[in-house]
């Protein structure tokens, strides 16, 4: 019964779902202290590569490489965002898009390393491998009635949302806490928030560290679910591609970007006539958006709208609600 | 060797400047980095592929309706993208940057679908006029680039210091707000400026037409990077600026190519930015340090 | 403000919801895979092509490809093959959904496609996990059948492509210098340099320069100006033929006069189209030649033309004979079973199609002698 249930098709277009909203977080949390990164696209392959290299030229397990990956990818955007505070706005974008294709081309160019733009094949697959690892305890997909290929859709789909989970609930977490607050500060008035005594040059390194590290993180699981990486994957585009899904979505609550994750790869999944002309939909987005709504479809007066039936019922608790996290 | 290729990296760096003019000039005037720059050259060079290889027109006419086009294009550019944003309540400074890239991928893309995705030849019959002196062969495109890019550097240094509306334009610059004040129409001043710096996008696109034979609608992205790492090279806003900063990326990526590896040519340009922004964020020939606080 | 909200929200929930039930009617149907009453083998044949995006061009030829051949296939009558054509829009992950909706929920025996070698590699492998037999008609990077048993191709690689065409260069022209010319950014003609390079080793030649350029890119003239100073008897230009013929013209217009040999992505009609008389010199090895003077090539040129109103080129050409060997499989398999469909096409041996006379060997990959063109006189024609 399980067995008709489950079709790959969906899991797969629902893990990289999963895969963009990592993405989508990762760059709401620079956008959140105000910082505009056009680099996530190279620090999405910093990770990819990092990844694929140790588990395949190095034989170490892929749940390591991925950890691996996402904190080294974190380390080089500490190492990027230290420059980067002296920049601000404009200047930061572009920096950050240099970024990103410097690293490409030099992807392409160490070849003894990234093998160029032949690309890297033959990653460990994060599914293949559970299923392996599973044949290994002595469990078989067909104990439960499932198919291989089934089994190893349904895993990597679970290990995926289980992932998205966490971190959406980390960064609710955060944005609740004396760092998220100071995110938000730095934000509305970097001068005003210094002057308070907000250390900025900590929160804005962090943001941007943060963010690297989760498209870092992002980038490594995309490399394991597809199983091939190369330089083209992680060009322009992608970096666009990204940040479409928090401006669009909406970059003032961490909603937002998952929000426009969802609904912008589930889009051309069903309506593929809007798939060919999907980029020029992307740029007309861009353009609306920023012009009716450039806080993104979701924000917080979407949010508390959302919330305030639930809210009527446990009134009175409404204005103590945020003193809980102190 | 070294003559022809400097001559190459000469015709190279000309385009680059007339590429990097039309960011300058918008970034002088509106402190916005016109993402859609490149693609709206990419437009002009289409346009001359269409007037003189689809509809067998002289090359003059190519120049025009480029420019008229480009003009047009910059118009709603700014209509759409930029003039909805300004003087409103709590938009961020990094959303004209943001819609002009949804600008520029959206004209990538519209160009896809309207001329294809592949190249296409830019044939006129002043393209293959040359003179020979020694080995070396000089192409009259080449060197109508490099006047055309000296005269257009000129001709903007003039407008801007000597004419009526140059001198609204550089009031604007300061301050639009005293600007508007003390008379000047910003809004027309600011149009003006798009479209000029659009049309001059044109112009440099014909240029590339015809004198590498190739348009693609990839490469509004591709020659519209090297004019945004051009810009921060010589200083935002600066004209001067922009034509060394043109003229030093294409040499040095052709002698990266002559003497060196060819493999890394695409990030000299992306290199030398983020070397200028971490060591002199004004850029090369900048003065002012409080305008890159962007 | 907060009833404007409402209304976007609204909207929202009213097209997701259009979106859902448009999932919902996605039902699968469990084909029928029975022998048909006229004794036709009926089969499921899912196809993945590049249909949106930049390489559309090449989709298309593809699809026309196969669309003529089904047709022809179902006149015939000993097969009855259905086809489900989907987007992979050139992108890895997009061609991973589009197998999986085929192998899954269209349930189809075989799988002809993805266009590109990248795609495939993201493919493959899952093809193999399925155990359904997939045949790449596009695909000519190194490593593709190898990828596993279920995975073959009918286009040649490189490996094959460009030794043919080099030493048939050598042998007319005298040459010892050589300059190699390839796009550094692109997995096509990353490939290609690698095949120049070692025939070039192997057949002893001096390699004077090795220079790279990008795709899209525009100004070749550093390169080629360094490379003419150097004088080689021959460049070796690993291009795609976008990029090709625009470095053909900057060539030609410096006085480099040499001839070019080119990778298989370097052969297309186009390259006339966009260089003129400066592609005159050009050497590829390919195929699939039109002008062939042979009954089957003929009819499905001139067929083509008819249906299509375009020359077929090399990719509509392998893909006609992709379904054709397909078909083959099939009949011979004698029922619509993925595992019977594998081991028939494995068994396929000197079958003759349009391309020529095709076998595969163990590892799934064509085998084939390909033609070597040459352009003159603003024409591909046979180089001897």
């Amino acid at each position: 019964m399980l067995s008709e249930l489950i079709n790959p098709y969906y899991l797969q277009v629902a893990t990289f779902i999963l895969l963009n909203i990592i993405l989508g977080v990762s760059i709401y949390i620079t956008l959140g202290t105000g910082q505009l990164s056009l680099g996530h696209a190279g620090f999405m392959s910093i990770g990819a590569y990092t990844s694929a290299i140790l588990t395949l030229n190095y034989n170490v397990p892929l749940v390591i490489g991925i950890i691996i990956a996402a904190v080294f990818t974190g380390f080089i955007g500490v190492l990027i965002g230290f420059p980067a505070l002296r920049l601000q706005g404009v200047y930061l974008a572009i920096a950050t898009l240099g970024f990103g294709e410097v690293i490409r081309v030099l992807f392409i160019n160490w070849e003894g390393l990234t093998n160029g733009a032949i690309g890297i094949r033959g990653i460990p697959h994060l599914g293949r491998e559970i299923l392996s690892f599973s044949e290994s305890l002595g469990f078989s997909p067909g104990m439960i009635g499932l198919k291989n290929n089934q089994f190893v859709s349904l895993a990597v789909f679970l290990v995926l949302l289980i992932i998205s989970i966490g971190v959406i609930w980390f960064f609710i977490r955060q944005s609740n806490s004396r760092i998220g607050r100071a995110f938000a500060s730095i934000k509305m008035d970097e001068e005003a928030s210094e002057a308070m005594g907000i250390n900025i040059t900590y929160y804005k390194i962090l943001a941007f560290g943060q963010g690297a590290l989760l498209a870092g993180f992002a980038g490594a699981l995309y490399a394991h679910l597809t199983a091939y990486i190369s330089p083209s994957d992680f060009g322009y585009h992608r970096a666009v591609e990204i940040l479409i899904f928090a401006i669009f979505g909406g970059s003032e609550v961490i909603w937002g970007p998952i929000f426009g994750a969802i609904f912008l790869s589930t889009m051309p999944e069903f309506l593929r006539v809007i798939s060919e002309y999907r980029f020029m939909i992307y740029g007309a987005l861009l353009v609306l958006m920023m012009a009716f709504r450039p806080q993104g479809l979701i924000d917080t007066n979407v949010v508390n709208w959302i919330k305030r039936p639930r809210l009527k019922k446990k009134e009175g608790k409404h204005g103590t609600g945020n003193k809980k996290d102190k | 060797m070294l003559i022809e290729q400097l001559i190459n990296g000469l015709t190279l760096g000309s385009i680059y400047v007339v590429v990097a003019l039309g960011y300058t000039l918008v970034f002088g005037v509106l402190n916005i980095v016109n993402m859609g720059h490149g693609e709206i050259f990419m437009f002009g060079a289409f346009m001359g592929v269409i007037v003189t290889n689809s509809l067998g027109l002289p090359l003059y006419v190519a120049f025009l309706v480029a420019i008229i086009v480009t003009g047009i294009l910059g118009y709603f550019l700014e209509r759409f993208a930029l003039r909805p944003l300004r003087g409103k309540e709590g938009v961020s400074h990094l959303a004209p940057l943001i819609s002009t890239i949804g600008v520029s991928i959206f004209l990538e893309n519209a160009a896809h679908h309207f001329f294809g995705a592949g190249n296409q030849p830019f044939r006129t019959s002043f393209s293959e006029l040359n003179i020979t002196i020694g080995s070396t062969t000089v192409y009259y495109v080449q060197i109508l680039i490099f006047v055309i890019a000296i005269l257009l550097m000129f001709g903007l240094t003039f407008w801007l210091s000597k004419t009526k509306a140059g001198k609204a334009l550089r009031a604007s610059a300061e301050n639009l707000a005293v600007a508007s004040l003390l008379g000047v129409n910003t809004k027309r001043v600011i149009t003006q400026t798009v479209i000029i710096a659009s049309a001059m996008g044109g112009i440099a696109g014909i240029l590339v037409g015809i004198a590498f034979n190739s348009v693609n609608p990839q490469m509004g992205l591709s020659f519209g990077l090297k004019g945004l790492a051009i810009i921060i090279l010589g200083g935002l806003g600066n004209v001067r600026g922009a034509m060394a900063g043109g003229l030093i990326l294409g040499l040095s990526e052709t002698f990266l190519v002559a003497y060196g590896n060819s493999g890394y040519r695409d990030a000299i340009a992306f290199i030398a930015i983020i070397v200028i922004l971490i060591v002199r964020p004004q850029g090369l020939f900048g003065t002012s340090t409080s305008k890159s606080k962007g | 403000m907060n009833k404007r909200i409402k209304l976007l929200f609204s909207v929202l929930m009213v097209f997701s919801l259009v979106v859902l039930t448009a999932c919902g009617n996605n039902t699968k149907d469990a084909g029928d895979k029975e022998i048909g009453a006229d004794g036709a083998v009926k089969a499921k044949i899912g196809v993945i092509s590049y249909l949106t995006g930049p390489g559309a061009g090449y989709g298309e030829a593809i699809t026309n490809g196969l669309k003529l051949a089904n047709k022809e296939l179902k006149e015939a009558g000993e097969v009855d093959l259905e086809l489900k054509i989907e987007d992979s829009a050139g992108k890895q992950e997009e061609a991973l959904s589009a197998a999986q909706k085929l192998m899954n929920s269209d349930n189809v025996d075989a799988i002809i496609g993805p266009t590109l070698s990248t795609e495939m590699f993201v493919v493959g492998p899952e093809a193999e996990l399925n155990g359904v037999p997939i045949m790449g008609t596009s695909n000519t990077a190194e490593g593709v059948p190898q990828l596993g048993e279920y995975v073959f191709r009918n286009s040649i690689p490189e490996t094959l492509a460009i030794p043919a065409s080099v030493q048939k260069a050598i042998e007319k022209y005298d040459v010892k210098k050589v300059a190699i010319l390839y796009g550094n950014d692109d997995v096509f003609t990353k490939a290609g340099y690698d095949v120049m390079k070692k025939v070039a080793e192997d057949l002893n030649l001096e390699v004077v320069t090795t220079e790279t350029f990008q795709l899209g890119q525009s100004d070749y003239k550093a390169q080629l100006t360094k490379i003419k100073n150097l004088n080689p008897d021959l460049i070796l230009a690993s291009a795609l033929y976008n990029e090709g013929a625009v470095i053909l013209d900057q060539a030609r217009k410096m006085g480099l006069d040499v001839p070019f040999v080119g990778g298989n992505g370097f052969n297309s009609p186009e390259v006339i189209k966009i260089a003129g008389e400066a592609s005159n010199g050009l050497i590829v090895a390919t195929p699939w030649f039109a002008h062939k003077d042979d009954e089957k090539v003929k009819s499905f040129v001139k067929n083509y033309k008819e249906a299509y109103g375009v020359e077929p080129d090399q990719f509509a050409a392998q893909a006609y004979d992709g379904l054709y060997l397909m078909a083959e499989a099939v009949k011979n398999a004698g029922v619509a079973d993925r595992d019977e469909i594998r081991d028939a096409l494995a068994a396929i041996k000197d079958f003759k199609g349009v391309l020529g006379t095709m076998s595969f060997d163990e590892d799934g990959d064509i085998v084939m002698e390909p033609t070597v063109l040459i352009i003159e006189g603003n024409e591909y024609i046979v180089f001897e």
